[in-house]
C-alpha cells in the first residue's frame, strides 16, 4: 500500500514493512478517507516549513542566474541527500537525495519527468521547463530540488533499461498520459524494469525523499513562480471532481511483487498511454473506465480541436497529442482499454497537429503573458479576436509592470498557492460546461447578439472584401460520463469506492410521507398550484416552439419546410387542446381557462399566445376570458396583470366579426350581477370599451353592417349605458385608455342628458386615473 | 424561460480564464448575505469556492464605509454574488469617505433600526386597509 511510502521520517525501511501488515486493515479506511495528508504531517509544520522554504528559495532562485543553463548541476545542489549512489547507474545518476525532498514525490516526479521530453516541455505549471533529456540528466535548478535528483534517478532507471530498449519513447509516453494521471505515487518509474535490487534501492530512496517536504524549486524564464508549493498528497479518486490523484484508493488489491509488467507494444496511435503503477505499488488499474478531469476534457474537447483555430487547445491537451504522436513507437505503459472517443479525436487530431508540428518549449502562459487559448471553438471569431486583443493588451501592460512588480511578486509568499495546472485544471472544468450540441438552444442570446452584429458590419462595410467572418459551431456530441462502479473480474458484486473527493451513496433512505391533516390540505394546495404551473410551462414550452417557427422556417432547407411546417402545425393544435374542453368540442374550456389564468404565468402565457392562435381559437378564448371576467377578476388581485391581455385582445376583438362581437358583449355582461363586477375591475372596464368602441367603428365605417340587424347589439349597448349611469363612480374602475368614439357611441343611443351624465362620469374617471 | 443560459460563453469563458489568470490580485466578493468582502484571491475551484487572504470585510452606509480585518476566509462558492477585481488605482480616489469600525457599525446599526421600523410602519398601513401582503410561496416564480 501507499502507506510503504509514508513520508514518515522514523520508520524505517524495515520497520515499515511489519508496520503496514498491521496497519493495513486500520488504517485503510482512514488514509483513504481523510488523505494521506491527514496522517502525515502537521499541518502548520509544513506551513512554517513551506513560508520559510519560500524565502530560502527565492533568495537561491536570485542568486540562481539563468536557470537553462544549468546542466549536471543537480549534483551540487543534492548534497546533502543521504542515499547511497545507485550502482548500476551511470555517472549520470545524482547519488544525492536532498532530504529536504518535497513532500509530494510523486508530483515533483510527474513534473520531472513531464518536463524531460523537450517536445513536451513547459507542460503545466508545476513542471520545470528544464528538460531532463533523455540522454542529460540536465536538469532543474540548482535549487534543492531534492526530488529532481531523486527523480532524475529513476528516471535514469527508466531510461537505462527503455531506452536502451526501447528507444527514447518512454519519457514522452509517460508525459502522454492526461497530467493528472499520475496516479500511482510512483509511476513514472517503470514498474516493471526494475530488479528487486533496484527497487530497495529505490524505495530507500522514496522513502528518504519522502521526507520533509521541499518544493522542488522551479523557475522558468520570465514571469514564473518563483516559489513552489508542494500540496499534501491528497485521498485518491481518478474521477473527475478531484485533483491529482496520488495515492490509490481502497479497494486495491495489495502490492505484490511483480517481476514484469506487461507491456503491450501499442501501436494505435490513439490508446491514452498510462503509467504503470511502480513496482513498489502495483496495482492493477482498477478504474480504467474512470477518467481525470484532464483525461475527460481532453477527450471532450479533443474533437474540438479540429477547428480550424490555431492553438486553441490549452498546452496540456497538445501536449496529450503531441505525446501521442510521439508515442505510437513504443508503448511499455498503458492502463487499461482506451476510451473510444479519444481514438477519433486523436487521430482526426494529428493532420492538425503536424501543421503546428511540436512546439518545443511552449510553456503554460505565465500570468497575464500570453493568452490563455483554451477551447475558443465556441467563440465568434469577431469575439475571439477582440478577446485575444485585450489579452494581448493586458499581457502588455502587466509585462511590462510584471518586470518591475517581478521582485515585490516574488516576496509574497503565498502566491503561488494554486499551481498553474490546478488553475488550468479548473478553467477547464468550467469550460467543459460550456460545450454544446445545440449553440441556439444552449446560447440563444449570444448567438443572436453576435448574428445582429454581423449584419451591422456587413451593412457598416458594404460587404468589402474583407468578408466578415461566419461563427461555425462544431457539434460536439454531448458526452455520458455516468459512474460504473468498479468491478473486479470474476468477483461478485461492485465494489464502491468512495472517498472525500468522489462520496458515493451508502445507504438507501426512503422517505415516508406523514399525513397530517393540515399538512394535507396545504400540500393538496400546493399540489394543485404545481399542477397548474406545470400544465402552464408545458404550454409554454410549446408556445416558445411556435413562436421560433419563424425564424426556424428561414433557416432551415427548402427540403425540410414541409416537416418544419407540419410540426408548427401540431404544436398549435396542442395547445390549442390544453384550452380546449373535449377534444371534439371547440369551445374554450371554462375550468381550464381559469386555471391556467389564475396564474400570473398563465396569463402571460395566453396573452403571448393569442397572436398565434387563428381567428376562431382566439375568439373563442376571449369568449371565455369575457365570459369568466369576474372570477378572474378575484383571482388577480395579488397579481393585477390581467391587463397584459389588453393589446393581443385588441387585436383579437379588431378583426372580429360583428356578430361575434356581439356574442362577445353579450359574454361580457353575462348573468345579472356580472357587469357591475366587471366594471368594478381595469381590466373588464378596458375590455368593455374595447368592445363597445370596435361596435362604434363598425357602425360608423360601414352603414349597412350586420351589427344593426337584430337588436341584440343595441339592447346590449342600453343596458350597459344603464349600469354606467347607475353604478357609483367609486365602483367604476378606469380603464388603461378611453377610446375617443365612445362618446359618438353613446349619442346614438341616449339622449343629451344622460349622455352629458355619461361623459362626465367617464371624463372623471379618466382623468382621476 | 426557455433561453436560460444568458451570455454563456462570452462572460462565464472570459471570466473563468481572468479570474484565474489574476489569481493573487485583490479581489472583491459580494456573498449573498450581503457581505462585501475584500481580499486577495488566493486560489479557485469548479464550484467558485474560494480562498481569500487578508481579507478585509467593507461595510457601506451612505457615503461612508469602514473596514473590519478577517484574515483568511474560505468561502464557499453557493455564496458568491460576484466576483470582481479591485483596480488599485480607482481605489485611492473614491467619493466615499472611511471612517472607524465603531463609527461604521453604528451607521450600520442605525440604518438598520430604520428599515425595520419603516417595515413595521408599512406592514401596519397595509393591514389598516384590509390588504394584505402576501408570502413569498404564494407567488409562483418567473
Amino acid at each position: 500500500l501507499f502507506r510503504r511510502f509514508s513520508f514518515d521520517d522514523d520508520c524505517t525501511l524495515e520497520e515499515e514493512e511489519g508496520l503496514v501488515e498491521e496497519e493495513d486493515e486500520i488504517d485503510q479506511f482512514n488514509d483513504d478517507t481523510f488523505g494521506a495528508g491527514a496522517i502525515d504531517n502537521d499541518w502548520q509544520e509544513e506551513h512554517a516549513r513551506l513560508a520559510g522554504l519560500d524565502e530560502r528559495v527565492r533568495d537561491e532562485v536570485d542568486g540562481a542566474g539563468d536557470a537553462s543553463s544549468v546542466d549536471l548541476s543537480l549534483s551540487g545542489s543534492n548534497a546533502h541527500s543521504s542515499a547511497p549512489p545507485q550502482p548500476s547507474s551511470s555517472s549520470r545518476l545524482y547519488p544525492s537525495i536532498d532530504e529536504r525532498g518535497g513532500g509530494d514525490l510523486a508530483e515533483s516526479l510527474t513534473h520531472l519527468i513531464l518536463g524531460s521530453d523537450p517536445a513536451i516541455a513547459g507542460v503545466g505549471a508545476a513542471s520545470s521547463d528544464r528538460s531532463l533529456r533523455p540522454l542529460m540528466l540536465s536538469g532543474q535548478t540548482p535549487q534543492p530540488s531534492a526530488l529532481a535528483g531523486q527523480s532524475s534517478l529513476l528516471l535514469s532507471y527508466q531510461q537505462q533499461h527503455q531506452v536502451m530498449h526501447r528507444g527514447p519513447a518512454p519519457l514522452s509516453q509517460i508525459n502522454s498520459h492526461s497530467i493528472w494521471e499520475n496516479s500511482m505515487g510512483f509511476s513514472p518509474v517503470s514498474s516493471g524494469l526494475l530488479t528487486q535490487k533496484e527497487d530497495k534501492t529505490l524505495m530507500s530512496i522514496i522513502k528518504e525523499v519522502g521526507l520533509p517536504n521541499r518544493p522542488p524549486a522551479l523557475s522558468r524564464e520570465e514571469g514564473r513562480d518563483f516559489s513552489e508549493r508542494v500540496p499534501p498528497p491528497r485521498s485518491s479518486s481518478p474521477v473527475i471532481g478531484s485533483p491529482p490523484v496520488r495515492a490509490v484508493p481502497i479497494g486495491t488489491p495489495p502490492k505484490q511483487p511483480m517481476s514484469h509488467v506487461h507491456t503491450q507494444q501499442n501501436n494505435h496511435p490513439s490508446a491514452i498511454q498510462h503509467v504503470r503503477a511502480s513496482m513498489p505499488l502495483r496495482y492493477p488499474p482498477p478504474f480504467p473506465e474512470r477518467l481525470s478531469p484532464n483525461n475527460l476534457l481532453s477527450i471532450a474537447s479533443s474533437p474540438l480541436s479540429h477547428s480550424p483555430f490555431p492553438a486553441g487547445v490549452g498546452p496540456v491537451l497538445s501536449q496529450i497529442q503531441r505525446a501521442q504522436l510521439l508515442n505510437s513507437q513504443v508503448g511499455p505503459f498503458q492502463r487499461g482499454p482506451a476510451p473510444p472517443l479519444l481514438q477519433g479525436g486523436v487521430g482526426g487530431f494529428r493532420p492538425f497537429f503536424g501543421q503546428s508540428g511540436p512546439r518545443v518549449g511552449l510553456h503554460g502562459p505565465p500570468l497575464g503573458h500570453a493568452p490563455i487559448r483554451h477551447n475558443t471553438t465556441h467563440l465568434h471569431p469577431q469575439h475571439r479576436r477582440m478577446l485575444n486583443q485585450r489579452m494581448q493588451n493586458r499581457g502588455l501592460g502587466d509585462h511590462v509592470g510584471g518586470r518591475g512588480v517581478g521582485d515585490r511578486k516574488n516576496r509574497d509568499p503565498y502566491s503561488n498557492l494554486m499551481t498553474q495546472r490546478e488553475k488550468e485544471w479548473v478553467a477547464r472544468i468550467q469550460m467543459m460546461q460550456l460545450q454544446s450540441t445545440d449553440p441556439y438552444l444552449d446560447d440563444y442570446y449570444y448567438q443572436n447578439y453576435y448574428e445582429k452584429m454581423e449584419k451591422r458590419q456587413e451593412r457598416d462595410r458594404d460587404n468589402r472584401k474583407e468578408h466578415t467572418t461566419k461563427l461555425i459551431t462544431p457539434q460536439v456530441a454531448k458526452l455520458e460520463h455516468t459512474y460504473r462502479p468498479v468491478q473486479f473480474a470474476g468477483s461478485l458484486g461492485k465494489l464502491t469506492v468512495s472517498s472525500v473527493n468522489n462520496p458515493r451513496k451508502m445507504i438507501d433512505a426512503v422517505v415516508t410521507t406523514r399525513s397530517d391533516d393540515e399538512e394535507k390540505r396545504e400540500k393538496q394546495v400546493w399540489n394543485k398550484r404545481r399542477q397548474i404551473l406545470y400544465t402552464v410551462e408545458k404550454m409554454y414550452s410549446l408556445l416558445l416552439e411556435v413562436q421560433d417557427f419563424e425564424k426556424k422556417f428561414l433557416q432551415t432547407p427548402e427540403h425540410q419546410r414541409d416537416a418544419l411546417l407540419e410540426q408548427h402545425k401540431t404544436h398549435m393544435v396542442q395547445l390549442y387542446n390544453s384550452l380546449r374542453e373535449k377534444e371534439w368540442d371547440d369551445r374554450v374550456s371554462d375550468k381550464q381557462c381559469l386555471m391556467i389564468m389564475s396564474v400570473r404565468k398563465g396569463k402571460r402565457l395566453i396573452s403571448r399566445l393569442l397572436p398565434f392562435l387563428p381567428q376562431p381559437h382566439a375568439a373563442a378564448v376571449v369568449m371565455g376570458i369575457a365570459r369568466n371576467l369576474p372570477a378572474l377578476a378575484k383571482k388577480d388581485k395579488h397579481d393585477q396583470v390581467l391587463c397584459w391581455l389588453v393589446e393581443p385582445v385588441t387585436t383579437v376583438i379588431q378583426s372580429m366579426s360583428s356578430t361575434s362581437l356581439t356574442d362577445l358583449l353579450q359574454e361580457l355582461q353575462g348573468s345579472e350581477g356580472q357587469l357591475p363586477l366587471v366594471l368594478q375591475n381595469k381590466f373588464g372596464v378596458t375590455l368593455l370599451y374595447l368592445i363597445l368602441s370596435e361596435g362604434e367603428r363598425m357602425q360608423s365605417s360601414d352603414p349597412n353592417c350586420q351589427l344593426m340587424d337584430d337588436n341584440r347589439w343595441t339592447e346590449l349597448v342600453f343596458s350597459v349605458t344603464r349600469e354606467l349611469l347607475k353604478v357609483p363612480s367609486s365602483a367604476l374602475s378606469s380603464p388603461l385608455f378611453t377610446p375617443p368614439n365612445l362618446v359618438s357611441l353613446f349619442s346614438r343611443y341616449v339622449d343629451r342628458q344622460r349622455l352629458e351624465l355619461l361623459q362626465e362620469k367617464l371624463q372623471i374617471t379618466s382623468l382621476t386615473r | 424561460l426557455g433561453h436560460a443560459r444568458i451570455f454563456t460563453f462570452f462572460s462565464f469563458k472570459h471570466c473563468v480564464l481572468w479570474v484565474i489568470v489574476k489569481l493573487k490580485e485583490k479581489h472583491l466578493v459580494l456573498l449573498r448575505d450581503g457581505r462585501t468582502l475584500i481580499g486577495i484571491l488566493r486560489s479557485i475551484d469548479q464550484f467558485a469556492n474560494l480562498v481569500l487572504h487578508q481579507t478585509v470585510e467593507r461595510i457601506h452606509v451612505g457615503k461612508k464605509f469602514g473596514d473590519i480585518p478577517r484574515g483568511i476566509f474560505l468561502v464557499r462558492g453557493e455564496n458568491v454574488v460576484l466576483l470582481g477585481e479591485v483596480d488599485l488605482d480607482k481605489e485611492c480616489d473614491q467619493i466615499l469617505q472611511r471612517v472607524s469600525i465603531e463609527e461604521i457599525l453604528e451607521e450600520q446599526r442605525t440604518e438598520q433600526q430604520a428599515k425595520q421600523e419603516s417595515e413595521r410602519l408599512k406592514l401596519q398601513a397595509v393591514k389598516e386597509r384590509g390588504l394584505s401582503i402576501p408570502k413569498a410561496d404564494t407567488l409562483d416564480d418567473f
